[in-house]
């Protein structure tokens, strides 16, 4: 092969979804209470439904917000990614992940975008942060009707209360202060392997790796 | 399907948005052609929103925000910035998006003998040294061992060393411990992209320069 192939692998090649229409009762059941509510918005423009969601998931993201050093653009950074969520709502499939999870990696991406704006380095690299951090389900070629995310978030939020304080500690760093597990080894003052040690401890118990015969 | 993944600590730091652009970088290539880093990731996506959730203290949003959403959103539906089903965001391999041209098209540099190299850095302002490289088929890096640590992603062919055979996908991080001299595989040029956070040391005759495909 001489030309070199760029473009083969992340574009979209059509696969469709099967049709929510189509979806079992048993399957609809397993929808959470917010993924219907963004159902709604992306459906019907459902403000009420809109609203619902602003009030549980608006507070979570001004403390993301807060925890990570954007304290004086909180709000703002709400705003941002409460309109992502309306505008990308049509976009939104249950099947691919949880409102929650979709919602955090809006919340995730948005920051991004925040502080590579302050930077300007967007511009200069010619890539969006969506290019390097995707939303699921965006432009995702994925065929496979993933029911296995959704139990995977419940079985993680069931799970994450019997975490120890050390590796919730931990986790919280990473995720809200985002913080490299570096930097949280200096700052705790033990040693770097210590850290790794209590992420995958916390990642065993949790079942967020899994070992390949489980896939 | 990728046999050389991240760990688990790197594919959270993506996850949770630490990462630098080079760093995701690669790892968005990776999760690309790998399923099994897919999963971990949507499952990580999925731990980011209940550490989001389980946050200590929620914050109160200003009793205006919510209609000032509105009202953006108002003036903006307008301008029909939603996006629909119909027009998923098409997305292509983002390294290709950033270069705008194929690999072989790239101003490349002869290096020692095999090696041929293209500094990217500056596509990126995050200080880390970010190249491409190229072995020719059958050819040969010399010996080096790095003084701080590289991240590498093979993006085209493979190479092998006496860590193992690494093919388009596979992902490997070498430290100031290894010091291994690839060879290109399989009849055709190897092509790689490395992140480099502190410059290589030669072990071999040649100490006059870097070689990038020093890994």
């Amino acid at each position: 092969m001489s030309v070199i192939q760029l473009h083969n692998t992340a574009t979209t090649k059509g696969q469709s979804v099967t049709p929510l229409k189509e979806s079992s009762r048993r399957t609809e059941r397993s929808k959470d209470h917010w993924s219907q509510l963004l159902e709604r918005v992306g459906h019907n423009q459902d403000r009420e439904a809109y609203h619902q969601l602003f009030e549980h998931f608006g507070p979570q993201i001004k403390y993301y917000a807060m925890s990570n050093g954007l304290a004086h653009l909180a709000e703002e950074l709400v705003q941002e990614v409460m309109i992502s969520i309306w505008r990308r709502a049509t976009l939104y499939d249950w099947r691919k992940a949880a409102a929650s999870t979709w919602i955090f990696t809006i919340a995730r991406n948005q920051r991004i975008d925040m502080l590579r704006k302050q930077k300007r380095s967007s511009a200069e690299m010619g890539l969006e942060t969506e290019d390097l951090w995707q939303i699921p389900g965006d432009g995702e070629d994925d065929p496979l009707p993933s029911l296995h995310r959704i139990i995977a978030e419940r079985r993680i939020r069931d799970s994450f209360r019997q975490l120890p304080e050390e590796q919730v500690t931990v986790l919280a760093k990473v995720y809200m202060e985002h913080k490299s597990h570096q930097i949280v080894a200096n700052e705790m003052g033990i040693p770097l392997g210590t850290v790794k040690s209590r992420v995958r401890l916390a990642l065993n118990k949790l079942k967020v790796i899994l070992q390949d015969q489980d896939l | 399907m990728s046999t050389h993944h991240p760990d688990e600590v790197m594919l959270m730091e993506y996850s949770a948005g630490t990462l630098s652009e080079p760093m995701a970088l690669c790892i968005k290539l990776h999760v690309d052609q790998c399923s099994r880093c897919r999963s971990h990731l949507d499952m990580l996506n999925s731990l980011g929103a209940v550490m989001m959730e389980n946050a200590q203290a929620k914050s109160q949003v200003s009793d205006n925000l919510f209609d000032s959403i509105m009202n953006r959103i108002d003036q903006e539906d307008g301008t029909s910035v939603r996006q629909t089903p119909e027009s998923p965001t098409r997305r292509l391999n983002p390294l290709a998006k950033m270069l705008g041209r194929e690999l072989d098209e790239l101003p490349w540099k002869r290096q020692l003998g095999d090696v041929s190299v293209c500094d990217i850095s500056n596509h990126f302002c995050t200080g880390e040294r970010v190249t491409l490289q190229k072995l020719v088929a059958g050819g040969r890096a010399p010996s080096h061992r790095h003084s701080g640590t590289e991240t590498t992603l093979v993006l085209h062919g493979a190479f092998a060393d006496s860590n193992g055979v690494f093919e388009a996908g596979d992902i490997v991080v070498l430290d100031q411990k290894h010091d291994h001299r690839p060879v290109a595989l399989h009849g055709e040029d190897c092509y790689t992209l490395s992140v480099l956070t502190a410059p290589v040391r030669l072990t071999g005759r040649f100490t006059r320069l870097l070689n990038p495909f020093i890994r």
